[in-house]
């Protein structure tokens, strides 16, 4: 973790125990009961962010899960870049609205506009707006449900747009704090991913 | 008298056959018309298509004057209301929903279309290792989106085909919607249904189109907005509304001048309109001569014949002015009439060299000038002198006279300077590089500014360098799409290498009948197809009966009718196709634009075995630049013909070829100074100062002729004024055009205006010494 998200995560502990402890200090702004504002809060107080994750797609189609592995990393407010390492070097890179693509060895490169491709543009945002703190940005695609505590919370994202639920049924975010440390999406097909993060120190 | 009567008789017959002919012309405003009448296949086509092909049916709009967010709404908002607008047939601002129907139209047709389909694509090898990369594009970020496609596609033919069919590196985009490279404008292509050359058409569409924009600008935060427009048939419709404007506006400024200057010296309104009947009757058998001769009238040659023949104005001026109490007009134009004669021979010379051009529209310039001129000096000979009172005489104009024709003999003066300037001036035209201007752009008479955004539109659309093309012709469009083929495989080997960078084909839209159906006929059948995918499958997760879906698609493909051109209903890639492979007279052509041709030499040997009549690479700005610099040089060297013409002509009148040596030095050298000059003011000079010549050696012939022979009687003071008047006339009326923007008029405008005073003051100058009356 940078400097930057680590100063976060300090002031992130420093506001959970005094949110322990509420009564004694009074209804202190900020140290209210704790609700998605305050989540996005402490997210948005991120600016660059790496993680190294590991994915398993469960398909209908095949028999066995698709395994793949890699870095994430996230630099406020709104670039976005997956390196899958292995079982191929891939990229997936979002830079406001401009989505680079780069698969195979030599890699043929794509791009594309994220508001040409509307469902693509939601599953995106599910990350990044999470990651970015923008709350207005999360709840213009998703209903938002925020469940557990700053040490261990949980988001479940359904998508508010008939399109974009033909394509996905529900998104389940769980993080530590500023932290991410899971994505997982169920798709309208059944279909499903599963992605695990651990702060990339490297 | 008898011989009167008939001459009114037969002008009034001639003006009603006339009538009669020019009711039923046809008028065209066709450019082509100026275009070689026997042009090769390439340039034909290339003709045909900036006429009528695609390329004279674009419009570009920008849209600007708000932030990114509103400009992509008011492109939004515009496009919708135009593509319920039936004049235009495409809309395109980069709205990738307006791409549904061709998705599903490729992804329906993909094994009829994709090149990768053989015998051996859809074998258990292959079709192994096609599973191999679905799984591994499943694992990766794109998977979710090529999810959905890989049963019914798992050989990727879809993605193949769009990657094909891309062309050209696509403009920017602000939500999803084309913008410029700084997204300070939305940007938007139309194609109108009406062809280029259809003036009228196109600024009915235009029209439409601004109104629909006046609506986007209604709605909130959009009044701001601003259009610009360009592409050919704007060009057209700005062009014709300028030349109108600026003809009505100085047109009607140089008749109130000249008519209040006339009313001045004739005072009388009745022989002011006499003036006008012999270059009216001019005008009216010229257009008919000319709707005869061509079948069609060309609407450049009635702006320009009828400028022309603005010399036969000065007949008119020439006889009131000369017409004496006491010998009547009729007296008076047996005196003057040998003198106009001649002058209207050697106009006539001048022009009739024009009547050999290879391009029609100046063959009709020529025809109606000739015909233009001789009717209006037979109409002053013949018809004039009947309508006139029969007393008519402008009095009280001697002290006048006198002086001006004092002035004139004081005139020799002047010949050193005059001497010094023709000097200038041919050294100005020796050491300049650039007299002409061989580029088809300088007889555009669309501003700088207008092409600048042009330019920068085409940039920023990153529209196909459509310079190069490789034309293919054959009698059937399936015969052209097969040679089309044939063309792209020799093209395939040339890109990527430092040759070109690609190309399009129509082929690649519509593949020939024959390949279709090699295609078709490579398809195995369900059973096999089955067995086929099921050994592939074996031991890779996926998952049995995963590709069911592509086995009914080949299927239906193998039951299914070829593709031909009507099956692509209101496609983009239709509307492509209808741009790429045309019907001209009977011959199909399959064009193909490429796009960043470095090589032309590597490119001509890589079409080397098909480079004949029927496939030829065109170069679509040398050729357009050739056509011109033909037209151009042609039309000097008809001038040259036209100046050795009348040379011959006047020494064979004079019976000395010294005499018509000194009639011809001071034409020769007033349009040598007039040249310097427009060259001295940074002029190139074009087809229309070469227009501008010949009437400047017109009008100054009858100057020099009436220097040589009247001033030297004792009518000289009449014929001084009356030649001074004309000049004025003609300066006037040309020299308000010279202030023209559109460059057309101003070119004829300054080159007349400068070279009519010029020879007026060389005649006088080099005029034989008068004798003492």
């Amino acid at each position: 973790m940078t400097s930057g998200s680590r100063r976060a995560a300090f002031a992130a502990i420093v506001a959970a125990l005094l949110a322990a402890h509420g009564g004694a200090f009074g209804d202190e702004s900020g140290a209210g009961p704790w609700d998605l504002g305050q989540l996005m809060r402490e997210l948005s107080s991120v600016h660059t962010a790496r993680a190294r994750f590991t994915e398993k797609r469960y398909l209908k189609m095949l028999d066995r899960p698709i395994e793949s592995s890699g870095t994430l990393a996230f630099e406020a407010p709104a670039r976005l870049e997956k390196l899958t390492l292995l079982p191929k070097r891939e990229l997936l890179r979002v830079e406001q609205d401009k989505v680079t693509l780069e698969i195979g060895a030599q890699p043929k490169r794509r791009t594309l506009s994220l508001s040409d491709h509307p469902q693509l543009r939601a599953f995106v945002e599910s990350i990044r707006a999470t990651l970015a703190g923008d709350q207005a940005a999360l709840e213009r695609f998703y209903q938002v449900d925020l469940s557990g505590s700053a040490e261990r919370w949980r988001l479940k994202l359904q998508p508010s747009d008939m399109k974009t639920k033909s394509l996905v049924r529900e998104i389940r975010i769980t993080g530590r704090h500023s932290e991410i440390i899971g994505v997982e999406v169920d798709q309208a097909d059944g279909d499903r991913s599963v992605m695990s993060m651990v702060p990339d120190d490297s | 008298m008898i011989r009167d009567r008939i001459a009114v008789a037969l002008w009034l017959a001639v003006l009603a056959a006339a009538a009669f002919v020019i009711a039923g012309a046809r008028f065209s405003t066709d450019l082509s018309a100026f275009l070689p009448k026997q042009p090769t296949a390439a340039q034909q086509l290339l003709v045909d298509e900036l006429r009528e092909g695609v390329v004279s049916k674009l419009i570009l709009v920008s849209v600007a004057g708000a932030p990114p967010d509103t400009l992509a709404a008011a492109s939004r908002s515009l496009a919708a209301r135009l593509r319920a607008d039936r004049r235009f047939v495409s809309v395109d601002n980069g709205d990738a929903a307006q791409l549904e129907r061709d998705r599903a139209f490729v992804f329906e047709h993909r094994y009829l279309l994709s090149p990768a389909i053989d015998a051996a694509h859809f074998s258990a090898k292959s079709l192994r290792v096609a599973l191999a990369e679905s799984l591994e594009l499943l694992g990766s970020p794109a998977g979710m989106m090529a999810k959905p496609l890989i049963p019914a596609d798992p050989t990727g033919e879809v993605l193949r085909l769009i990657d094909g069919m891309a062309g050209a590196a696509a403009p920017a985009t602000h939500e999803g919607i084309w913008v410029g490279p700084d997204a300070k404008e939305a940007l938007l292509v139309l194609q109108t249904r009406a062809a280029g050359f259809d003036i009228d058409a196109q600024e009915e569409a235009l029209a439409g189109l601004r109104a629909a924009f006046a609506d986007v600008q209604r709605a909130p935060g959009m009044a701001a907005l601003t259009l610009a427009l360009t592409g050919p048939g704007v060009f057209a419709v700005q062009t014709r509304a300028a030349i109108k404007r600026d003809a009505a506006r100085f047109s009607t400024l140089a008749t109130i001048f000249i008519a209040t200057l006339l009313l001045t010296v004739f005072r009388s309104p009745r022989v002011l309109l006499l003036g006008l009947v012999p270059v009216a009757s001019g005008a009216a058998v010229g257009v008919a001569a000319v709707a005869l001769h061509f079948g069609e009238v060309h609407g450049i040659t009635l702006g320009f014949g009828a400028t022309l023949i603005g010399e036969s104005v000065d007949y008119a001026i020439y006889l009131f002015m000369q017409t004496d109490p006491r010998r009547g007009a009729a007296g008076t134009l047996a005196r003057i009439w040998p003198t106009l004669r001649l002058g209207v021979a050697t106009s006539i010379c001048g022009f009739s060299a024009m009547l050999l051009s290879g391009f029609p529209g100046l063959a009709q310039l020529g025809l109606f000038s000739i015909a233009g001129i001789a009717t209006a000096a037979l109409v002053t000979r013949f018809v004039l002198p009947v309508l006139l009172p029969p007393d008519f005489a402008i009095t009280g104009i001697e002290p006048v006279a006198a002086r001006v024709r004092a002035a004139f003999a004081r005139a020799r003066v002047l010949l050193p300077v005059l001497g010094l300037a023709a000097i200038a001036a041919a050294a100005v035209w020796i050491t300049r590089d650039q007299r002409w201007s061989d580029e088809l752009a300088s007889l555009s008479p669309v501003s700088i500014a207008q092409q600048q955004l042009d330019q920068r539109l085409r940039d920023a659309l990153g529209a196909a360098d459509v310079r190069h093309v490789v034309v293919a012709r054959a009698a059937s469009s399936d015969q052209a799409l097969a040679l089309a083929e044939r063309v792209g495989a020799a093209l395939d080997a040339a890109v990527g290498t430092e040759v070109i960078s690609g190309y399009e084909s129509p082929a690649r839209i519509l593949p020939s009948a024959a390949t279709q159906m090699r295609r078709r006929d490579s398809l195995p059948e369900t059973a096999a197809l089955r067995t086929r995918i099921a050994e592939a499958a074996r031991g890779t997760p996926f998952r049995a009966g995963t590709f069911e879906p592509f086995v009914e698609a080949v299927r239906q493909t193998r039951a299914g009718p070829l593709l031909e051109r009507e099956s692509f209903g209101g496609t983009k890639l239709g509307i492509r196709l209808d741009s790429l492979l045309v019907q001209r007279d009977h011959a199909w052509y399959a064009i193909l634009p490429l796009s960043g041709v470095k090589d032309v030499a590597n490119l001509k040997r890589a079409l080397a075995s098909l480079y004949d009549a029927q496939v030829v690479l065109l170069d679509t700005k040398a050729e357009t630049d050739a056509i011109y610099g033909t037209y151009r040089r042609e039309a000097v060297s008809l001038s040259l013909l036209g100046a050795v013409a009348i040379v011959v002509l006047l020494a064979a009148a004079m019976r000395s070829p010294r005499r018509a040596l000194k009639v011809c030095i001071p034409l020769a050298a007033s349009v040598l100074v007039t040249t310097g000059l427009l060259l001295a003011l940074g002029q190139t000079l074009t087809m229309f100062h070469l227009v501008g010549m010949l009437l400047v050696v017109a009008v100054g012939s009858n100057y020099v002729l009436f220097f040589d022979r009247s001033l030297t009687d004792e009518w000289s003071d009449r014929t001084s004024l009356s030649l001074a008047l004309a000049n004025v006339t003609t300066v006037i009326g040309f020299g308000m055009l010279g202030f023209s923007s559109v460059p057309v008029l101003s070119a004829i405008g300054s080159t007349v205006g400068i070279g009519a005073a010029l020879s007026l003051i060389f005649a006088a100058a080099l005029a034989p010494r008068p004798r003492a009356v």
